[in-house]
């Protein structure tokens, strides 16, 4: 005797299993739960060495740097310029701008000057959804100086966005021939 | 001494420890039971109990009265927790909200066509289409009212915060509901009971209507992803820029379209189980039309429904590069291949479901052998269009493969790749539906041969543009590989345009070799239907999570963090469970829906005097 199975049960294992599938599919790709940002204590009294690992920190946590930026990728596709040895570059990029004031324009006023190449797309860091605070920001400064460099920046450093008196050069113009 | 008197010695000196622990025991049995006066205390409670209790009671009022309004933030749903509440209620609203806005455009173009052509079988369908709504628009809305006492009470501060930006739009919302149902309503109820005209204008604001009840949800919910009309702190500046805002439009594009090709969808899988259940081969016919029709409409959607979505991302991007790269390249880039497979499969689905049809005509098998062909082109997009880029890897296998991504298949996993299968997929797709509009027909226009060539002409052209910007896309860089996605979809869209333009001519007086049997297609199509319609549903709950879950923890995105004890973005695995018990959630509910909708067919009940 043929066994009839009800209608209602064949629709109901059509969707189930659809269903099913697509959960099993869910499960196979990488895991991973997702976490705010963790806050970094940063007391007055830390040393150039101490901003640099904290710096370090903030790049690849708080800061989203990672998310559109590599460090020493060798070959391309490049999404955004890589950050190899970007201390060296920093002191020439814009004439008129130091080292400390270059990064400190690239991430207070990112759009000013655009690596020729690249589209603009950097966030201004000080605001959110990012919202690094000042010293937060001298860190990861003294994170980029160690990047091809010797980090010289303090947590009194100055520049033209904290305070202190060197004024940012609007240079819309390209620089020379840029690393990506 | 002698042993005797040893013997004795020993004795006496027991039987005193004898008797001394006798002594002993019975001295501490003594003191047990001896009567002791009870230890009181010398002074008296100055507060007696009943005054105590007052005092405590009159503390604590004082207490009370003087504590100050703190608002809450959130609220704890039990079990569950508040963002899966929320998660859930949100979804079965959207997916019964965009059936109810996507069946009247198709019905009410369906009744046009019915009433230009005097064809009552049209009229019938779309008749039928709209039975399905009333229960579902109630359904909407209790779901609507439940997920905004759940905002109001699990979400207090951020939904006084929206309110705060909205509360212009709320008085017009109401007034378009109101509406919406006095439309739908009387367009369903007033069937055949007005002029057609009167009728058809009718289910023309009941659509115009439901449109702006969308669009002003809709700038909620883009608003939460990409703010607009408000200061760095939150201040509103500008309602109607906070509507307008970077997302809104592209959302209402993609919602509309969307909307349409799940309401076919779902149309279609009620066909099918109609189908299934018929009795008569006149049923079997009319339900096979009409899953035909209901899968037409869904596929018509589908196929530019990536060209809205591309644009959608393009505007992400605009707005915060971080935020498109956190959905394409970051936190999300893995859901997009399971997205992948979703869309894969509705392409696989749609084809077979095409090719299973082309046997209801008589002279199909001119066509039927090039289905193997377009069956091997689906496959390689499909694979190619799954293929992540980077791969979980055991630490020996990453070193073989000298890096996360496969040496050769890697190539595969990138945007070129994908913006190429997918474009091929859909070109392909348009093919089956060519084919399948021609079987049985033979053109008798003079220019037939010319016009078929081209046809093939444009079609390999729009091939050979999509694959050749694919390739070329591996070597320029990033600032124009992503403007390549442009003439490839606009390549695309013209080619189907203008296919369609000369077809519609070519095959205008066409010989027929026999008339579409209805009815006359294996039972297995009628499930592939509503495999397209379980697809299609969960593809809407996978996408609603990412467009939701993008903001990660942020309520509205730079502007109100979230705070709570949900502010993580869950794994995908989590998410897709989730997703899966709503879709099995809807199922049931629209079975319900498709149950009611067929009791309209049934006989009267009447107490049994007819047997």
């Amino acid at each position: 005797m043929r066994l009839r199975v009800p209608l209602l049960a064949k629709l109901g294992a059509v969707v189930v299993a659809t269903t099913g599938f697509y959960t099993y599919v869910g499960q196979m790709v990488p895991q991973k739960e997702i976490y705010p940002p963790k806050e970094i204590l940063i007391k007055a009294d830390v040393t150039t060495a101490e901003m640099t690992t904290i710096g370090k920190e903030i790049f690849e946590g708080k800061g989203l740097c990672t998310t559109c930026h590599t460090i020493g990728k060798k070959t391309g596709p490049y999404r955004f310029p890589d950050l190899d040895n970007v201390a060296v570059r920093a002191r020439t990029r814009e004439p008129g701008l130091s080292d400390v004031d270059y990064f400190a324009q690239t991430l207070y006023e990112p759009d000013v000057f655009i690596v020729p190449g690249f589209n603009p797309g950097m966030p201004t860091i000080n605001k959110p959804p990012i919202g690094l605070t000042d010293q937060e920001i001298l860190c990861v400064m003294a994170f980029l100086q160690s990047l091809g460099g010797t980090p010289n920046v303090t947590m009194a450093t100055k520049h033209h966005y904290n305070g202190g008196g060197a004024a940012a050069v609007a240079a819309a113009a390209p620089a020379a021939a840029p690393k990506p | 001494m002698t042993g005797k008197g040893l013997k004795i010695a020993a004795g006496l000196v027991l039987a005193v420890l004898a008797l001394a622990a006798a002594a002993r025991v019975g001295l501490y049995l003594v003191e047990k039971h001896e009567y002791k006066e009870p230890e009181r205390a010398q002074l008296a409670d100055p507060t007696p109990r009943e005054q105590g209790v007052l005092d405590e009671k009159a503390a604590a009022d004082k207490v009370a009265s003087a504590k100050p309004y703190v608002e809450a933030e959130y609220r704890a749903f039990p079990g569950i927790g508040s963002r899966v509440a929320i998660w859930i209620v949100a979804q079965l609203h959207l997916l019964f909200a965009a059936f109810v806005l996507a069946v009247p455009i198709f019905a009410l173009i369906i009744e046009f066509i019915g009433y230009k052509t005097k064809d009552k079988r049209y009229d019938r369908l779309a008749y039928e289409f709209t039975k399905l709504l009333s229960v579902s628009f109630s359904l909407t809305a209790t779901f609507g009212a439940a997920l905004t006492f759940m905002l109001i009470i699990l979400y207090p501060k951020f939904t006084n915060y929206m309110m705060s930006v909205f509360s212009p739009t709320f008085l017009p919302y109401v007034l378009l509901f109101f509406f919406e149902a006095f439309f739908l309503y009387t367009y369903y109820y007033g069937w055949g009971k007005f002029s057609p005209r009167i009728h058809l204008l009718l289910g023309l604001g009941l659509n115009l209507v439901g449109t702006g009840i969308m669009l002003i949800a809709n700038a909620w919910v883009t608003f939460m992803t990409s703010p607009a009309g408000v200061s760095e702190k939150g201040a509103v500046i500008s309602t109607w820029q906070a509507v307008r805002n970077f997302t809104w439009m592209p959302i209402n594009v993609h919602r509309i379209i969307a909307n349409i090709a799940f309401g076919g969808s779902i149309a279609g899988a009620y066909a099918a189980v109609k189908f299934l259940q018929a009795t008569t081969d006149e049923e079997r016919a009319h339900y096979d039309w009409m899953g035909y029709i209901g899968n037409f409409v869904a596929i018509s959607a589908f196929l530019p429904l990536p060209f809205a979505g591309y644009w959608l991302a393009k505007e992400i991007y605009a707005y915060s590069q971080t935020l498109g790269l956190t959905m394409m390249g970051g936190a999300f880039s893995w859901l997009f291949i399971i997205q992948a497979v979703l869309i894969g499969n509705l392409f696989l689905g749609a084809n077979y479901y095409l090719w299973l049809g082309m046997g209801r005509v008589p002279g199909a098998q001119n066509f039927q052998k090039y289905i193997k062909y377009l069956l091997i082109v689906v496959a390689a997009c499909f694979m190619v269009w799954a293929t992540p880029r980077s791969i979980i890897a055991t630490v020996s296998e990453v070193r073989a493969m000298g890096g996360s991504s496969h040496p050769a298949l890697g190539f595969l996993g990138v945007m070129s790749a994908k913006n190429t299968a997918v474009n091929i997929l859909i070109l392909t797709t348009f093919m089956s539906f060519l084919l399948y509009r021609r079987t049985g027909k033979t053109p008798t226009v003079p220019w037939a041969k010319t016009g078929n060539a081209v046809q093939l002409g444009i079609f390999g052209t729009a091939a050979a543009i999509v694959i050749g910007l694919g390739i070329t896309g591996y070597f320029v860089e990033a600032k124009v590989r992503i403007g390549l996605s442009v003439p490839q979809v606009g390549s695309v869209l013209l080619a189907m345009i203008a296919i369609t333009v000369i077809d519609v001519p070519l095959y205008r007086k066409a010989r027929m070799s026999g008339e579409v049997q209805w009815g006359k297609i294996p039972a297995i199509s009628q499930y592939v239907l509503i495999f397209i319609a379980v697809t299609f549903t969960w593809l809407m709950g996978l996408m609603g999570y990412v467009r939701s879950g993008l903001r990660q923890h942020w309520h509205v995105y730079g502007v109100v963090r979230d705070t709570s004890v949900d502010a993580f973005t869950p794994t995908l695995g989590f998410a897709t469970k989730v997703v899966s018990v709503t879709v099995l959630i809807f199922f049931a509910l629209i079975g319900f829906v498709f149950w009611l909708a067929s009791l309209h067919d049934k006989k009267d009940w009447d107490g049994g005097a007819s047997s």
